[in-house]
């Protein structure tokens, strides 16, 4: 719900992202607040910001893909390698430029996502899943086993550096910067597809589809689009995470990672692209605080061996992740709803 | 008869000698070393071991070598769940906060995550598994002091098929997985050395098989019915189990298995139910054994647990351990004698390493010789492996110092 006072008179006004200019404001400082970083924090801290921003646009594929659309995706880490390897060919073995082969990546694996995309029409669900299983299994196989001259098989992948202008892009400031442009452009990307008759398209898909055919969408192709422009964003991750590991390797893109997209979903919420940003966000905070603290407390308490402790850590993990789906099932981005709505409406309840 | 004031010159000179006395001789340089780990992913059960045959090395390097030189090392472990990305953003964090001069790593994540970004840093890493073909690159700064996996087989092969007088190549089965592109890289080693030593090997079949298989008797049988003599299987603990039983039910027991250090004899012994059942098969590997044998490598490990708190068992892992962390502070000892006690950065331990050979003797005989250059990631020249067996239900020695044929890269 908006402010009190603030009423959208048209349609376009309606669908703007930002609503008022305190909105603006604050819209503004962050994006400045963002680009400043890393004069303002540490190496760890901005390589862990990279990280962040690299999984930030897979997820909001994702979302696109299984939170608007409904369809079921336990292959987006394939995709992301289909990205990541074509965007580190392209620069390896034809010398193209990143701003050229990331795009480039992230068509390729939109062309992978789109073949599954297809099975998506005829089944659903459990099934669906196992399909999209299939397609991270494919890509593994695939890679292993092609002629390694092609996409260095079991030897992985070397990728050259990003360049600009004879630039470097190799340290963590400007390899942040890179990737903070590709996210900021792919999530303005994302917020505009779900607001477009696409992302209409998708919601009523997952609401019903039979209805949704019924009412003149076409299905079909709805749910072909959103396997197409879920994978084209896991393409454009991929490719930003060649650049910034400078080695790709298939065990890099498991059915793990996969997973660990879908826990971000639900942690963020399911159906919202900021539900995906704070999710992503979330779980790297998370992950990254209990690595950097296990060394710690085994410093502080050399009694609690090594084992015990990160071990514990890990369960904590866990069990943040159960404790959320149990009680917030919704999302982070479900609660900061109540929240705000509760702000805007006090003292009345409703 | 003193007076006041003498007796109060007499009292601040005593003082002072005194805390002269206290104070150490020579201030010690620190150097820090990172210590990557896998406490939660899946080599946790094991990593315990690996981290406290590394801080042992450091704690009795620091009281009985790096104190003459004024010099002491610290580490401090990171866990990177087995991860690569988890790695990539630990790392910017640890060259920043921590400086090390040296690394010490776990396996692929820390390789695939660091190998383009180490020689921008200007800091080594060195680890304790066998090297990968992959890997095989010119100019390295992650280093293995044990050369590939393959090379290791191949030390094997030739052994057997001189030890055993076998007319004809020595005809192998492999069973591999392709589940890791570090399974592919192992098998492809022992296929290239076939390929260009046809008189010694023949690889009969190469099986894959899924990661942790349950039940490999059809793929076995087809392997003896081709009249495989060894059976190679270098991936892990299950595959080895899987291939036991196979060759238990269909009764060959003249078919022994050839194993690694990660998934040797006691560790599928134990999980197959009893060392015994595995009587007759092998382990080969550039490092020591982890046998009961009176060796040199069990008294140095002896003494660390007597003295300098080793906890962690006389195992593979243990001995992974120790062969990384005695590389590092060998090296470091090389790199002051090079630069100086408080000149050692990450490229002269680089330097010192790749222009000093690192004797057995300085490494209790944990490894062999280890004499590195910028042509590979690990030693080409020169190494040996020994070789691990069953007899009698005990483990033990088969043969030490077997020398490592030549290999070209695949």
């Amino acid at each position: 719900m908006d402010p009190s006072g603030v009423f959208a008179t048209r349609y376009e006004r309606d669908q703007a992202l930002v609503r008022t200019r305190k909105q603006l404001a604050w819209l503004l400082a962050f994006a400045v607040l963002l680009v400043l970083l890393p004069w303002f924090v540490g190496p760890r801290l901005v390589a862990t910001a990279t990280v962040m921003l690299i999984t930030a646009v897979v997820v909001v594929g994702l979302q696109i893909n299984t939170g608007y659309a409904g369809q079921v995706n336990l292959g987006q880490a394939a995709f992301m390698g289909v990205g990541a390897y074509t965007t580190g060919v392209l620069a390896l073995k034809l010398g193209l430029p990143f701003w050229l082969s990331i795009p480039l990546g992230g068509l390729a694996a939109a062309v992978f996502g789109f073949i599954f995309g297809l099975s998506a029409v005829r089944i659903k669900g459990f099934y669906l899943a196992l399909t999209t299983i299939a397609a991270q299994m494919l890509f593994h196989f695939m890679v292993l086993n092609l002629p390694s001259s092609w996409f260095g098989g079991s030897n992985g992948l070397s990728v050259p550096p990003a360049t600009l202008f004879g630039y470097r892009i190799a340290d963590e400031s400007s390899m942040y910067w890179l990737c903070l442009a590709f996210a900021a452009i792919m999530i303005y990307g994302a917020y505009g597809i779900a607001r477009s008759r696409h992302g209409r398209a998708f919601i009523a898909v997952r609401d019903d589809d039979v209805a949704s055919g019924m009412m003149g969408i076409d299905v079909v192709r709805a749910k072909a689009t959103a396997f197409l422009v879920g994978a084209f964003y896991a393409g454009i991750g991929g490719g930003l995470w060649a650049y910034y590991v400078r080695f790709v390797a298939v065990d890099q893109f498991t059915l793990l990672h996969s997973i660990w997209f879908i826990a971000m979903i639900i942690v963020g919420g399911m159906g919202s692209i900021t539900g995906a940003l704070i999710g992503a966000f979330a779980i790297k905070v998370v992950q990254e605080a209990i690595t950097s603290l296990g060394p710690t407390v085994v410093e502080q308490f050399p009694f609690l061996s090594g084992d015990i402790v990160f071990a514990t850590m890990n369960v904590f993990l866990g069990g943040i992740i159960a404790a959320f789906l149990m009680f917030e099932p919704r999302g982070l981005m479900h609660r900061w709803n109540i929240i705000k709505r509760s702000y805007r409406l006090w003292p009345f309840p409703y | 008869m003193p007076t006041r004031r003498s007796f109060m010159a007499a009292a601040v000179l005593a003082a002072g000698l005194a805390t002269m006395g206290a104070s150490p001789a020579v201030a010690q340089k620190n150097y820090n070393i990172a210590s990557m780990a896998d406490f939660t992913g899946p080599y946790a059960d094991v990593m315990t071991q690996l981290t406290g045959a590394r801080w042992a090395v450091a704690r009795w390097w620091n009281a009985e070598v790096g104190k003459d030189l004024g010099v002491k090392v610290t580490l401090k472990d990171y866990d990177h769940r087995y991860d690569a990305a988890q790695v990539s953003s630990l790392w910017p964090g640890i060259r920043s906060e921590l400086d090390p001069i040296v690394v010490l790593g776990v396996g692929g994540p820390d390789v695939a995550a660091l190998q383009n970004r180490l020689p921008d840093d200007r800091i080594p890493m060195i680890m304790s598994t066998a090297g990968y073909g992959f890997a095989w690159l010119p100019d390295p700064w992650i280093f293995n002091p044990r050369p590939t996996y393959g090379h290791e087989a191949a030390a094997f092969y030739q052994w057997y098929h001189k030890e055993k007088g076998i007319d004809g190549p020595l005809k192998i089965g492999i069973i591999s997985s392709e589940a890791s592109p570090a399974y592919v890289d192992i098998h492809k080693g022992s296929q290239q050395y076939a390929a260009d030593n046809p008189d010694v090997v023949k690889v009969v079949e190469t099986v894959y098989t899924e990661v942790q298989p349950s039940d490999l008797t059809t793929q076995v049988h087809r392997l003896a019915r081709n009249g495989a003599q060894v059976i190679t299987v270098q991936t892990n603990t299950a595959a080895v189990v899987a291939t036991k039983r196979a060759l238990q039910a269909i009764g060959r027991k003249d078919i022994p298995i050839l194993m690694s250090s990660h998934n040797g004899l006691p560790a599928s012994g134990k999980a197959i139910g009893g060392i015994e059942q595995l009587e007759g098969d092998y382990a080969v590997y550039g490092m020591a054994v982890a046998s009961q044998d009176p060796t040199t490598a069990r008294k140095f490990y002896e003494m660390l647990r007597e003295k300098y708190n080793l906890e962690a068992g006389w195992n593979a892992m243990t001995v992974m351990g120790l062969n990384q962390s005695l590389i590092a502070v060998r090296a470091l000892e090389a790199a002051v004698a090079k630069v100086g006690a408080d000149k050692v950065n990450g490229e002269a331990l680089r330097e010192a390493m790749v222009s000093t050979t690192i004797t057995s003797e300085q490494t209790f005989g944990i490894l062999p010789n280890v004499a590195f250059n910028t042509s590979a990631p690990f030693p080409l020249e020169g190494l040996t492996a020994n070789i691990a067996t069953v007899k009698d239900g005990k483990h033990t020695i088969a043969a030490e110092n077997v020398p490592v044929p030549a290999l070209n890269k695949w």
